[in-house]
């Protein structure tokens, strides 16, 4: 039994215990929580958060942070919308070209994020919030303030259309989740987050050019928000400089409840699967065992940091900045 | 002896010439300061700025682009309205006017919603102590009249929101029959629309004794809050929702795709703000009601009025107190008007007449 249970073990499972806890706890408070309707609608709620923590897991396990989803996912939204009608309006046109258009504008946005960083030797925070706040403003200005409506019957079945009951934009954000792992756990790049994040002397003196896999980290991340960005706008059918808003404090809140430690090194994909689901089945408990609006946001803020307490391990940081 | 005569003689000198220099030190500065006053009287050329939260909100928006089309009837160019941004920080939004102040030397014609009702009063003195001339809106305490500080505090414009909320309420809970349960998704808890809406469904509910209020909560004004709030709403209560009163368009689209996603298309909805998108949902009859209360005029009349102030063009302190203070326009929009509405209102934006400064208003704001 001690073997099973040890220190490490209990750390390494702690989100998904967290997780079962907060589950079982809203189903006493209210029997109804416990369905597949209700866990398909935390599914749609998560999708498109989850798509921006996975971007954001990558430049975390690096040592570094990314502020600039809002802006990113923003722009990413606009310019899919704009290039989908332009194009034609439904999937079943060459308006599905709209789709890697907007991958595309979500890695060049990551690109520029990374150099700005890496060459103008600016911390990542600074940078990227700074990239943030120009892609917010970019966004505006394409927009002009105005609001597109994609309402393309095809485009929207990722919302409308139901297998097992789940709407198709969980099987899409599952699909990239398993892309995210696969370049996590399976490629160079990957390894090398962990590498630059786990200490980056040694990775520099061991040979690996840190700069470029910064660079590349943040083109990857750009390339998760535009997902999703695109999430986003198949959630509700609007494309907007507003689409962004809220994703800078709900995806990094993910990470680290996930167990992700924000001095890089440790944690990964998985974690940030059950942090967003965390902090939405908060999200969505609260409405639905009817906890007072004015009392939700305290409350969440108070069960984030039980959560970072039960699943960060934190005897192993000497410091914390 | 004589070094002490020269002494004397050198120190009478000096004291004349001091003497004359303060006498024409005070009267300069008297002349000046008159000539100071005559130029506050009348600003020739002001500079129109509009100080606001963003430009992200689809209302705000049409509030600035309401400035805009003002200084266009001026004859300027759109970039001659200066923006100063808020992004909802009081303290921002006071620090920029000053700054703007101290830049035009108080040659200023201030539209202004201070984010906050306490920001509103250092804001307006500031404004008047620089000699400049500031119109507010939604947002004053109680307390803070225009006519307590002369022609500087032009107005101040605020919309009922209880009367139309109720009103749209009215349609709702008709539409539902008058039995059964309605959900309010609201704005911002602390935000006076949000807290006036939500009162006028409370007060229409007094009407219909069958109609059971489920749950209020708020959605901050936010298209995915209010998706993933009505997604909770309909875990815990099912079936028995069978209306949605909504504090603002932007919450009634997250609702809509929230009741997509779970293929209810004909759930009784009333929302508020009539935004285009949103009156062409009222045409289609997905949204039954919303009220529009013109934010492209309210935005243009309230930059003019603090410019025409400025320029003497007119005095504020000749106009009755119900000109200082006074409720902005409100329009009802139903399914059977919204065609004729958007030919009037949106397809075109009307060409206003800036200095009909009270002609669509709705009378004195009351205090509770």
């Amino acid at each position: 039994m001690s073997n099973v249970l040890t220190r490490d073990v209990l750390i390494k499972w702690a989100p998904l215990i967290v997780l079962l806890i907060l589950v079982l706890s809203f189903t006493v408070m209210e029997p109804r929580f416990f369905s597949l309707r209700n866990f398909a609608r935390i599914g749609i709620s998560s999708t498109p958060a989850l798509m921006v923590a996975i971007g954001v897991t990558f430049i975390i396990i690096m040592g570094s942070i990314d502020l600039s989803m809002e802006g990113t996912v923003s722009v990413c939204a606009v310019a899919f919308a704009f290039a989908f009608i332009w194009l034609g309006g439904t999937l079943a046109s060459w308006a599905w070209l709209a789709l890697p258009l907007a991958l595309l504008v979500g890695a060049a946005i990551g690109l520029v994020n990374g150099l700005v960083h890496v060459i103008l030797k600016i911390p990542s925070f600074m940078a990227s919030l700074a990239m943030g706040f120009v892609g917010t403003g970019f966004a505006l200005l394409l927009t002009g303030g105005d609001r597109i409506r994609v309402e393309d019957d095809l485009f929207r079945a990722l919302l409308t259309e139901r297998w097992f009951g789940f709407p198709i934009m969980c099987y899409v954000a599952l699909l990239f989740l398993l892309i995210a792992w696969f370049i996590q756990s399976r490629t160079t790049l990957g390894r090398n987050f962990y590498a630059v994040g786990g200490g980056e002397e040694l990775a520099h003196a061991s040979g690996l050019n840190v700069n470029r896999v910064r660079i590349m980290g943040f083109a990857l991340a750009g390339v998760f928000y535009a997902v999703g960005a695109l999430l986003a706008v198949g959630r509700i059918g609007i494309a907007e400089t507003a689409t962004g808003s809220n994703f800078m404090f709900v995806s990094i809140t993910s990470v680290v409840v996930g167990g992700t430690a924000l001095w890089g090194g440790i944690g990964g994909v998985w974690n940030t699967l059950i942090g967003v689901l965390i902090v939405n089945v908060i999200n969505n408990g609260m409405v639905v065992i009817g906890l007072p609006g004015y009392v939700q946001d305290g409350v969440l803020g108070v069960l984030v940091i039980a959560a970072v307490v039960l699943s960060t391990d934190r005897k192993s940081v000497t410091f914390v900045k | 002896m004589s070094f002490i005569k020269k002494f004397i003689e050198q120190e009478t000198i000096t004291r004349r010439n001091f003497l004359l220099a303060s006498a024409y030190g005070v009267g300069g500065a008297a002349a000046s300061s008159m000539l100071g006053g005559m130029a506050r009287a009348a600003i020739t050329d002001p500079t129109v700025a509009w100080s606001y939260r963003n430009r992200t909100n689809p209302y705000w928006n049409e509030i600035v682009s309401g400035g805009e089309a003002f200084v266009e009837s001026l004859g300027k160019p759109k970039d001659f309205l200066t923006h100063l941004i808020n992004e909802g920080s009081s303290e921002k939004s006071l620090a920029d006017v000053k700054a703007l102040l101290a830049k035009t030397n108080g040659e200023l014609a201030l539209a202004i919603d201070t984010n906050d009702a306490p920001n509103a009063r250092p804001v307006v003195e500031a404004v008047a102590e620089a000699g400049g001339y500031v119109s507010t809106i939604w947002n004053k305490t109680d307390d803070l009249h225009p006519w307590d500080f002369g022609d500087h505090y032009v107005s101040h414009m605020t919309w009922s929101d209880e009367g139309p909320a109720e009103q749209t309420a009215r349609i709702l809970l008709d539409a539902m029959g008058g039995s059964g349960g309605v959900v309010h998704l609201g704005g911002i808890a602390s935000n006076n629309p949000a807290i006036e809406r939500l009162a006028g469904l409370k007060t229409a509910l007094n009407d219909y004794p069958d109609v059971e209020l489920l749950a209020a909560e708020p959605a901050d004004w936010d298209t995915q809050k209010a998706n993933q709030v009505m997604s909770a709403f309909l875990t815990r209560y099912g079936d028995e929702i069978k209306g949605v009163h909504c504090a603002n368009d932007t919450i009634a689209y997250g609702v809509l795709e929230a009741l997509r996603a779970e293929g209810i298309e004909d759930m009784p909805i009333v929302s508020y703000d009539g935004n285009p998108q949103a009156v062409e949902l009222v045409a289609e009859g997905k949204i039954l009601a919303t009220v529009f209360t013109n934010p492209h005029w309210g935005g243009g009349i309230t930059a003019a009025l603090a410019y025409y102030a400025a320029t003497g063009h007119f005095k504020p302190s000749d106009e009755p107190h119900s000109s200082r203070e006074f409720y902005g326009p409100t329009i009802m929009i139903r399914p059977e008007d919204a065609q004729a509405f958007k030919a009037e209102y949106l397809d075109s934006v009307p060409a206003y007449d800036w200095k009909d400064f009270w002609g669509p208003t709705n009378g004195q704001i009351q205090y509770k």
